[in-house]
């Protein structure tokens, strides 16, 4: 498994959580996460489009995932911010890659993953600035 | 340490054999990527502090001593002037830009530091989005 395999896998669940939580918000809240959740579908469409481009076979979407209950907006937003953390980790260890376009595309998925990473921080109150996005704490 | 003559010429062959001597060193070519990032830091670190984006001038100060320490023992002076970023708009665009710089580095370097690079690319680029 490659790490654009993960990724793309996150970017599935991604898609999945934003689904099943932004019907617990409301509000500037609920329409950033419209907004992110449009944003995963298209990194999503262009991964597709990198694994057509180089003749490889991507991974389907799974029927489900395991999210544990969201009982509020508060526990939404914490879902939602871990899961752009979490995929903002998996895709600064593709940046590693020796191999030009992986390492271009996992870049692009790093980037877009940092922007959605500020904007939600901004949106629960925190400071947006973070000197290394993706690394692990 | 030296207490007789015969130890104190046996230590400085010693000092001297180490390096440890008040020979100027001799500083090996700065890498050019490392180099840029790091003026481009700078700047980003002044226009966002004198703007009142503390957080994100914290953010470069975060880059600037990481780059510094990996550019040792060279020492990159100080530009004497900074490009002029007078307001919010200008330092997105100033910060988008850099984020074009540090991204083309992540993309062709053929180093150790593509990570780097590409932390480096995605914090300016994160600045751009929420400050514009």
């Amino acid at each position: 498994m490659t790490v654009v395999d993960t990724g793309l896998a996150g970017e599935y669940a991604a898609i999945h959580a934003y689904g099943t939580a932004a019907v617990h918000l409301s509000g500037a809240p609920r329409d950033l996460a419209e907004a992110l959740e449009a944003e995963h579908r298209d990194r999503r469409d262009a991964l597709l489009d990198f694994y057509d481009g180089h003749g490889m076979e991507a991974a389907p979407a799974q029927a489900s995932y395991d999210i544990d209950p969201i009982g509020d907006a508060e526990a939404a937003q914490a879902l939602l911010l871990d899961v752009e953390e979490r995929l903002a980790t998996t895709w600064r260890a593709g940046v590693a890659s020796e191999e030009p376009a992986e390492r271009e595309i996992c870049l692009n998925m790093l980037t877009a993953s940092a922007e959605a990473l500020a904007r939600w921080r901004i949106a629960v109150g925190e400071a947006a600035a973070a000197p290394w996005p993706g690394r692990p704490a | 340490m030296f207490t007789t003559r015969r130890g104190l010429l046996v230590g400085a062959a010693v000092l001297a054999t180490a390096g440890c001597t008040d020979t100027p060193v001799k500083l090996i070519e700065s890498d050019a990527d490392l180099t840029a990032l790091l003026r481009g830091a700078r700047s980003l670190a002044s226009a966002a502090e004198s703007l009142g984006y503390t957080d994100i001038a914290a953010d470069h100060t975060a880059h600037i001593e990481t780059l510094e320490r990996l550019l040792l023992p060279n020492v990159v002076e100080e530009e004497e002037a900074a490009p002029s970023i007078a307001d919010a708009a200008a330092l997105a665009e100033a910060e988008s830009e850099a984020s074009g710089v540090a991204r083309e580095a992540c993309l062709t370097t053929t180093g150790d530091y593509a990570v780097l690079f590409g932390e480096i690319a995605a914090s300016r680029a994160a600045h751009a989005a929420v400050i514009a």
